[in-house]
């Protein structure tokens, strides 16, 4: 119990009521976090709406390969992050850094990727505003759905990059025995955020990598 | 559901809900890695409107199995499924109501 | 009521360096430093309506040039509604009563308390640069495709500093939800929290869900500046109405962020102003929620006249005026609950009540403009900005002094000059009437808003306006001078001044720094008046 008190902040009354207002502030953020996302998707099932055809022709230069395995590597993290937490609260010390240090690495390998996709885009001449090369009848609608994977994979790898750093974080922490069985909300809160940016990829795959494939 | 009851202690543990098994999330990996191989294949076969149906319909199960196992809704408390879901009803609203004005728009002709 | 025996320092006693109030984590503390950032802020704004009402009193545009003019209007706006209006009550007196009022020690998180108070200062700074680098020239609400390809004026600054404000508006939200949900004392069950804890609740939920998509919306705003290419580009085929409906979906609930807690104060006011308990306490509660969330579903109304498909419009239209309902609910119980009351016309009461009138009025013509076909012609002239200033300046703004009055000796531990507040008071709502009243009429004569001359025909109302802003005006200045001399010469305050009910009541003034000796045990629900 002497460790609990320890974390105890001074305006709780006991440890039960600190991780009640912990998880659920956390919650509460990721809540709105949706909504930040939200607002680009809401932009992005809007301008599809107008030209569906633009969008399905812009999907296809996209490559699918890479964001099939950018979606598997960020959901295997997230499996990782749920079995650090599950590791921690059985007292599994060095396995959680261990499996920490897997969820970040997948996370970091999944921005590497995504560079390369970035690299090749720019090759090809597909970034509005930048260098964009297009010609056709959908050239100027195609630009919609360019500035909208632009915002959308951008926004959601700053989100990925805090996500690493804050595992990296947590890693170290749990190797230095911050964390035991009554004590890990930190830890559980960081879980929580990295999951939230998995389902945001979850529905990005098919938003944008998907539509026009078959044909 | 007053703060500070003490039915409390019984509900949640203090350091969070009982962990899962081993097994079950490594299930939960396996269906969403599956689903992900559902997702991608379904996708190069031309079902015309179906397509987005099973893209999306997948999709939100993904999610659903994220929130659900990996974030513990299952067995957290209740309260924190209600602000998960706030988040989606909310955007949902976003969504809804704006695009009830982009169908519904029709060119209106001049009068002359 | 003498419960409160003095023993430990009160929160104001804790420290009187620099450091102990810019680096504190004390509610009530912030809640003063935001006091003191919304009362610049308050002022400054102000000053720009100066400007707009003087350029106002002749026809002829001789003041202000036409470019000068939309950037006072502006800075008017984007100062009174993010850096003022949005955070006035629950900022400075949620930061303070709501922990109070529940019987908790503080709010669940201090630090971030303080952080959200940081961000609300950076973002006015990045304000005020942009003021003085020239200003912003867009209008408060930012519309694409002006503010993002034609606009050369300072849209980036403005659109980072409401950016950032959105921010301290999410965190404070998220601070008061989970503290009313974590931190509420043994037996503070939800329905015996008093109205304005209820209030504050509901405005937590719009800040936290309506903000994120304002904060998203002007960073595409910005994206677009700085890319020249963006969703809102007509020239690729983009809707600047996307803008719109983004736009609105926060700032048609930023309205009830601003009213809400006004409802809440103007609960308490009354209550303890008349001595009777709350009419229809549960309905009350039920309102305040059906409001915050209804106002989610009325957006469109902002859009009649924009291009929004014309049966999106009927929906928005019978959405609006059901969102009347339950604002109708709302004065009816304040009403009721002056019935066979103690009435004592103290200034809090005269504030409240006349927010109940202003409230009303600003409510009814609301109803005119939800109406699809009088939109119509009424959309951009004088009736809109007649119908949100009774809203806002009237409502809100009455309401919030209302609190600062009733509350103050509990934050400051002094009594004002109850004579020269009921003068303000009586002061505020006359200004006030004199000032907006001739714009429903000019409105509905057709004058539109936004522009630096007029026909001279409009001329006799405009001057009265302007007449009755000078009153406005002196009416805010006066409660800053016998409020602030109060706290030298002002005879000092008991725990209870008011006899009134709630936990807030049962503390020293000023309150100690963990608020409460031991944590209280509530038993009853709130305004446990004696009924005759």
């Amino acid at each position: 119990m002497s460790v609990t008190v320890r974390h105890l902040r001074e305006q709780f009354d006991d440890a039960v009521q600190q991780r009640e207002a912990s998880t659920l502030g956390m919650w509460a953020f990721l809540t709105t976090e949706i909504l930040f996302f939200g607002v680009l998707f809401a932009g992005y099932a809007f301008c599809r709406v107008m030209f569906p055809e633009a969008f399905a022709a812009a999907s296809r230069h996209t490559d699918m390969l890479l964001g099939t395995l950018e979606t598997a590597a960020l959901l295997t993290s997230s499996c990782a992050a749920a079995l650090a937490v599950r590791e921690v609260q059985l007292g599994g010390r060095r396995a959680a850094t261990w499996l920490l240090l897997a969820t970040a690495a997948l996370g970091s390998a999944f921005l590497v990727m995504h560079g390369f996709e970035y690299v090749a885009e720019y090759h090809e001449g597909l970034i509005p505003g930048l260098r964009y090369t297009q010609h056709g009848p959908h050239a100027a609608s195609m630009q919609l759905f360019f500035c909208l994977y632009y915002f959308i994979t951008g926004f959601h790898g700053l989100h990925v990059s805090i996500g690493v750093g804050l595992l990296l974080a947590m890693a170290w922490r749990t190797h230095r025995g911050a964390f035991d069985q009554d004590y890990h909300t930190p830890l559980e809160l960081t879980a929580l955020y990295w999951h939230l940016v998995d389902i945001v990829w979850i529905f990005v795959y098919p938003l944008i990598y998907l539509i026009g494939r078959a044909l | 559901m007053s703060a500070r009851s003490p039915t409390h202690q019984t509900r949640s543990h203090r350091s969070g809900p009982v962990p899962p098994s081993l097994r079950s999330n490594l299930l939960v990996l396996a269906a969403l890695l599956v689903l992900l191989g559902l997702s991608a294949g379904s996708a190069l076969i031309p079902m015309g409107v179906f397509n987005e149906v099973a893209n999306l319909g997948i999709a939100a199960m993904k999610a659903l199995l994220v929130l659900v196992f990996f974030m513990r809704l299952k067995t957290d408390s209740p309260l924190l499924r209600l602000v998960a879901a706030a988040g989606f009803a909310w955007l949902a609203l976003l969504v809804a109501l704006s695009l009830a004005d982009l169908l519904s728009r029709q060119n209106l002709l001049p009068p002359w | 009521m003498s419960t409160a025996e003095r023993i430990a320092p009160s929160y104001l006693e804790e420290g009187f360096s620099l450091r102990s109030w810019l680096g504190t984590r004390d509610h009530k503390r912030i809640a003063i430093l935001y006091a003191l950032g919304i009362t610049f802020f308050f002022f400054l704004g102000g000053l720009a309506a100066a400007l707009i009402r003087l350029e106002l009193v002749t026809p002829a545009g001789d003041v202000l040039s036409a470019e000068t003019y939309n950037k006072v209007f502006t800075f008017h706006g984007v100062v009174m509604v993010w850096f003022f209006l949005i955070p006035s009550i629950p900022a400075t007196l949620g930061n303070f009563l709501l922990p109070l009022m529940i019987g908790a020690r503080d709010m669940a998180f201090p630090r971030l308390n303080l952080f959200s108070w940081y961000l609300y200062i950076v973002g006015g700074l990045f304000t005020i640069a942009c003021l003085l680098l020239g200003g912003v020239d867009t209008g408060w609400t930012f519309y694409t495709p002006f503010s993002t390809m034609f606009s050369n004026s300072n849209v980036m600054l403005a659109v980072v500093g409401v950016f950032v404000v959105g921010f301290s508006s999410i965190f404070t939200g998220l601070n008061f939800i989970v503290t009313i949900h974590t931190m509420r004392a043994p037996g503070m069950t939800w329905f015996r929290l008093p109205l304005f804890v209820w209030s504050m609740y509901a405005v937590a939920l719009v800040m936290m869900l309506a903000t994120p998509v304002l904060a998203m919306t002007l960073a595409l705003i910005a994206l677009e500046r700085l890319f020249g290419v963006g969703i809102f580009d007509p020239a690729l085929g983009g809707d600047p109405l996307l803008f719109q409906h983004f736009f609105w979906f926060y700032s048609h609930p930023a309205v009830y962020i601003m009213v809400l807690p006004a409802m809440g104060v103007v609960s308490e006011l009354i209550t303890a102003g008349v001595r009777r308990r709350i009419f229809g306490y549960k309905f009350m509660v039920w309102a305040i929620v059906g409001i915050a969330v209804v106002g989610f579903l009325v957006w469109g109304h902002h859009m009649f006249v924009s291009g929004q498909s014309m049966y999106a419009g009927i929906i928005f239209s019978i959405l609006s005026f059901i969102i009347a309902v339950p604002s109708a609910i709302k004065v009816f119980n304040w009403t009721a609950t002056l019935y066979k009351g103690d009435i004592s016309f103290t200034a809090p009461l005269l504030y409240a009540l006349g927010f109940v009138g202003l409230f009303m009025l600003g409510g009814l013509t609301g109803l005119f403009l939800a109406a699809t076909a009088l939109d119509v012609s009424l959309t951009d002239t004088y009736f809109v900005v007649a119908h949100f200033h009774y809203i806002m300046v009237g409502g809100s703004v009455m309401a919030y002094l209302g609190g600062i009055h009733y509350w103050w000796p509990k934050i400051t531990g002094r009594l004002y000059s109850e004579a020269w507040a009921r003068f303000a008071a009586i002061l505020m709502f006359f200004g006030f009437n004199l000032t907006f009243f001739p714009q429903y009429v000019l409105g509905w004569e057709g004058m539109p808003r936004r522009y630096h001359e007029y026909l001279p025909q409009y001329q006799v109302l405009n001057v009265l306006s302007s007449a009755g802003a000078t009153i406005l005006a002196v009416s805010y200045l006066l409660p800053l001078g016998y409020l602030l001399w109060s706290l030298r010469h002002g005879a000092r305050a008991g725990a209870n001044p008011w006899n009134a009910q709630g936990l807030e009541w049962t503390t020293p003034s000023p309150p100690t720094l963990h608020n409460f000796e031991e944590t209280p045990q509530v038993t009853g629900g709130p305004y446990a008046y004696e009924q005759p």
